[in-house]
């Protein structure tokens, strides 16, 4: 069944003519079928940054929020580790300015932990929606360490895909570090698989990283791509 | 739908001559009369040449108009220029199907002439395979419409697997080897530039067909994704496997896109993809692809129920070299059981190891039934689900001695066992071939015996899912 507030989302963006969802958007998208995202709010002033913040819990995360935004990080529109409000008020105004003033900022709980992962889907002309677990993060695109499957598929394919990777080993127990919630992440997979066959507009998604704190992993950036309308 | 063509009972053979090459070798025409004839197909033949009045002892018609009787099947023996003409004498003439062996369509750039004679075909309701092919060999049926010189083999040991491939050349050297090698065949089709049947069409007709248990594609694309993947999941559900080389792993996989995982996961990928989904074993040489239908072929009813490999030798040396490539193929060595242990103590030399890898020593000569007590105490065992077996320099009369023992645990065994035969095979002229004889998978070193159980295994775990998924 078609998910009715991502059916939503994906129209907006199309009226608007952006290709891609904005950070915000993707993660809302994702997080309807079943990708665990970290929690966060929109703010479009400083004051309601801090308020945001707040009921947050210290540290966050502030950054700019627009479609097709990529390279935040290397355009300094994130601020990391924010401890209290002087510093939440202050990197929203940065970050605006950065934009040209008119912007949404987003509001995330930072989110700690040693392993980062990655799930994405991309459709493949002939074969269709390809759903991808690989290491996220800087590794994603150092190591290229992934593993595929045509959607759709069950757990059980989804927890053996877990294993494939080289870098296996990595969701633990390791290094005093926890086993991953290994369920969580299969199902997040079948759930990208899912969210693929019901909204054939879309043409690709990165959920990267994924951030693996303690045992949970939690999406803290995520990217929906619309495919070109005919 | 393709029984006129596969198995047709009335061949005409446009293009038919006795002509040679300026090396002396048969020209086509010649040659696919030839092979038909010498291959014992049971239906009539029609040769058609406006040139000739008798080839082979059969009356030659000027034009495949003239022919009195029904015709099933055409072979276009004639060059590219004069294909039109003739598909045209097949329509007029009510032809089921038609081999277009002529190069010189869509691969050359000819693309418009390739159209015209679709189009031919299409509105007389021929299917046509080809153009730019080497045909196919129906090996059960005696039927076939090939120019490969591998019809030059005296004859083609029958059995239940299918070969597919793109490519006529390497297809032909493909069936070839899989016969040297003791592989039993059912068919060879080779699509060439599938102007109409695609591989995805020959594959569905095959998976049907009650003598065919395995699928050994060679591809370099698929033209109709959504048709293949329909004949691979109804593979899945009968249990046949399907193994696939396709080429283009090295193409540069990058896509045009805007994620990273679009830029990660390109075309080959995406094939990937697709072949974990449908169970499809990919392999990664163009020679595995015929030793993995071998062994899929005579171990279908043995699949390992897991990964778990007992190893067995008398070479120290050959167990570590074995130990080493079940790490490297995600397969496990665990050690066994006390009670196999004990028994294994029993049957072989004191200087023996007997935990898993198992190194019966060369000592085991001595032992007349050491050798299958030890692989049959291996085999037995809970611990392991598939035997490795490997043999290093051993000449005659002690290699048959070996080769025995090999054949008649594996007759015995419910488990998988695959052979490695490291040493000269020409001194064990009588032994190795023993073991194709019986149908006991082997191979020439210990990476090619664990990798094929690594397949095995796969494909086990891949029907075990399937039915847990259908369950569901």
């Amino acid at each position: 069944m078609r998910d009715l507030s991502t059916a939503a989302l994906i129209e907006a963006a199309r009226a608007r003519g952006t290709r891609a969802l904005s950070e915000h958007d993707s993660k809302r998208v994702v997080a309807a079928y079943g990708v665990p995202v970290c929690r966060e709010m929109l703010a479009v002033s400083p004051e309601m940054a801090v308020e945001a913040a707040t009921e947050i819990g210290y540290p966050v995360v502030l950054k700019g929020c627009a479609p097709e935004l990529a390279h935040k990080s290397e355009a300094g529109l994130v601020a990391l580790g924010l401890d209290d409000e002087g510093a939440v008020a202050a990197a929203y105004e940065e970050i605006t300015e950065r934009m040209g003033g008119t912007c949404e900022v987003l509001v995330q709980e930072m989110v700690q932990g040693e392993r980062e992962l990655l799930l994405g889907m991309v459709r493949d002309p002939q074969f269709g929606p390809c759903v991808t677990f690989g290491l996220g993060g800087l590794f994603a695109e150092v190591l290229d360490d992934t593993v595929s499957c045509l959607a759709p598929f069950a757990m059980t394919e989804a927890l053996a895909m877990l294993d494939e990777i080289r870098a296996a080993p990595i969701l633990g127990p390791v290094r005093g570090l926890p086993p991953v919630d290994r369920k969580a992440l299969a199902a997040a997979l079948v759930g990208l698989g899912r969210l693929a066959l019901d909204h054939p507009e879309i043409a690709e998604i990165d959920v990267n990283p994924v951030i693996v704190k303690g045992a949970q992993p939690i999406a803290v950036d995520a990217l929906v791509v619309l495919a070109q309308p005919d | 739908m393709l029984d006129r063509l596969l198995r047709a009972q009335s061949i005409a053979v446009v293009g038919a001559s006795k002509g040679k090459t300026p090396t002396g070798a048969d020209k086509l025409g010649a040659a696919a009369l030839r092979y038909l004839v010498e291959h014992g197909f049971e239906g009539e033949i029609y040769p058609v040449n406006p040139k000739e009045r008798e080839l082979l002892n059969r009356r030659c018609y000027a034009s495949l108009r003239d022919i009195p009787g029904k015709v099933d099947l055409a072979l276009l023996l004639v060059p590219a220029p004069a294909c039109l003409a003739a598909m045209e004498d097949c329509a007029a003439k009510g032809v089921g199907a038609a081999v277009v062996f002529a190069s010189g369509f869509a691969e050359a750039g000819e693309s418009e002439l390739q159209e015209r004679l679709i189009s031919v075909a299409r509105s007389a309701g021929i299917r046509v395979l080809g153009p730019n092919t080497n045909g196919f060999v129906n090996v059960a049926d005696n039927v076939l419409g090939c120019i490969s010189m591998v019809c030059r083999l005296e004859s083609f040991p029958r059995g239940d697997i299918a070969l597919v491939t793109q490519s006529g050349a390497l297809g032909g050297s493909m069936l070839g080897n899989g016969i040297e090698l003791g592989g039993g065949f059912s068919c060879w089709v080779a699509t060439g530039n599938e102007a109409d049947l695609t591989v995805a069409d020959i594959l569905e007709y095959l998976i049907e067909d009650d003598g065919t248990n395995v699928v050994a594609m060679f591809l370099e694309g698929i033209r109709d994704p959504d048709r293949f993947m329909r004949a691979c999941h109804r593979a899945g559900e009968l249990g046949k496997p399907v193994i696939v080389y396709k080429i283009g792993a090295s193409e540069a996989s990058a896509r045009a896109s805007a994620s990273h995982t679009g830029a990660m996961v390109g075309s080959d990928r995406a094939f990937d993809a697709m072949c974990r989904r449908y169970g499809i074993i990919r392999v990664d040489d163009a020679a595995e692809l015929v030793t993995t239908a071998i062994t899929m072929s005579w171990l279908r009813d043995k699949l390992p129920r897991g990964r778990r490999v007992g190893i067995v030798a008398s070479s120290g040396g050959i167990c570590g070299v074995a130990a080493d490539e079940c790490a490297r193929w995600g397969l496990e060595v665990p050690e066994l059981d006390p009670e196999t242990q004990d028994r294994i103590r029993a049957a072989v030399p004191p200087f023996g190891a007997v935990r898993n890898p198992v190194d019966v020593t060369q000592q085991i000569q001595s032992y007349p039934t050491g050798m299958q007590d030890t692989i049959r105490a291996v085999c037995e065992s809970d611990a392991v689900d598939g035997v490795v077996l490997l043999m290093t320099m051993a000449a005659e009369p002690r290699a048959s001695f070996y080769a025995r023992a090999f054949c008649e645990a594996a007759r015995a065994s419910e488990k998988p066992i695959i052979v490695a035969w490291a040493g000269a095979v020409s001194l064990a002229s009588e032994g190795f071939p023993m073991l194709s004889a019986n149908r006991v998978p082997n191979y020439r070193s210990a990476r090619g015996a664990v990798k094929a159980m690594r397949r095995l295994a796969d494909y086990r775990i891949f029907l075990e899912r399937r039915a847990e998924k259908c369950e569901t």
